[in-house]
């Protein structure tokens, strides 16, 4: 099973103003840690205003903003718990807000190879019971532990 | 096992349209249908279905370009709410389209 959650890439408290900030402010995880390239966060903040990432899940509300593959060096996904929610479009549903209490940002090199992450992440947007694990984790050693248990 | 061909579509055709790719492709099995998937961004798409046979569009992202074949929006593949509608939504178009 290939690895995508790294404890580097997890934190909470991200006090962000909008939804530019949050990525901006999560993705910094990610280019610290060089699992992306410096055009990642621009390519992200645009794309997003395109196509939007918030989702609507059963008891919370998430983002899962991500870009293009060529702006990723190495795969892996951050798992994000923002200080307060912010908003977000729908995905699809243009028009429709979310306020996202999480992001869920995603580092994809190659969708076949990394199919096993982005079907355990899907897993987790629709299983009650991991979604109450991450609503439920306060300090980030509880949202590492989380994230490993349900995406790995 | 009928035979179909399905696309869907997400802003960048890699992250949410693999994701719901592979939740069709067994959801229709369970049904009777053995999917060809093929993944698209709303910009690739009609370079993604020039020269095959696609049945159906599966959209995470709107697509208001007509290209000439049934869209079922699949959202409700991604947040789980609503699936069976996507699924029955999908096999309405196939069963029209292979009722001979």
């Amino acid at each position: 099973m290939e690895q995508a959650i790294y404890r580097e890439l997890i934190v909470t408290g991200v006090d962000a103003k909008d939804s530019e900030d949050a990525i901006r402010q999560v993705g910094q995880l990610f280019l610290k840690e060089g699992f992306v390239k410096d055009t990642y966060i621009d390519a992200v903040c645009e794309r997003e205003k395109v196509f939007a990432t918030g989702l609507e899940l059963e008891g919370i509300s998430i983002a899962m903003p991500h870009t293009d593959i060529i702006h990723v060096n190495k795969p892996g996904v951050t798992v994000a718990k923002l200080a307060h929610p912010v908003e977000f479009e729908h995905m699809g549903e243009p028009g429709r807000k979310v306020q996202a209490e999480m992001l869920f940002m995603m580092a994809i090199t190659n969708p076949e190879d990394q199919i096993g992450t982005i079907m355990r992440v899907l897993g987790v947007f629709q299983n009650k019971e991991a979604l109450e694990a991450f609503k439920a984790a306060e300090t980030e050693d509880e949202l590492y532990e989380a994230a490993a248990k349900y995406i790995g | 096992m009928k035979s179909c061909t399905v696309v869907t579509v997400c802003g960048s055709g890699v992250v949410t349209s693999s994701m719901i790719a592979l939740k069709i492709k067994d959801q229709l099995r369970e049904k009777g249908w053995d999917a060809t998937m093929y993944e698209a961004s709303p910009v690739s798409l009609s370079s993604v279905i020039t020269g095959k046979d696609i049945d159906v569009i599966v959209c995470a992202s709107p697509v208001t370009e007509d290209v000439g074949i049934p869209k079922v929006k699949g959202m409700g593949m991604v947040t789980g709410m609503g699936e069976e509608k996507v699924i029955n939504e999908i096999i309405a178009v196939l069963e029209e389209k292979h009722k001979d």
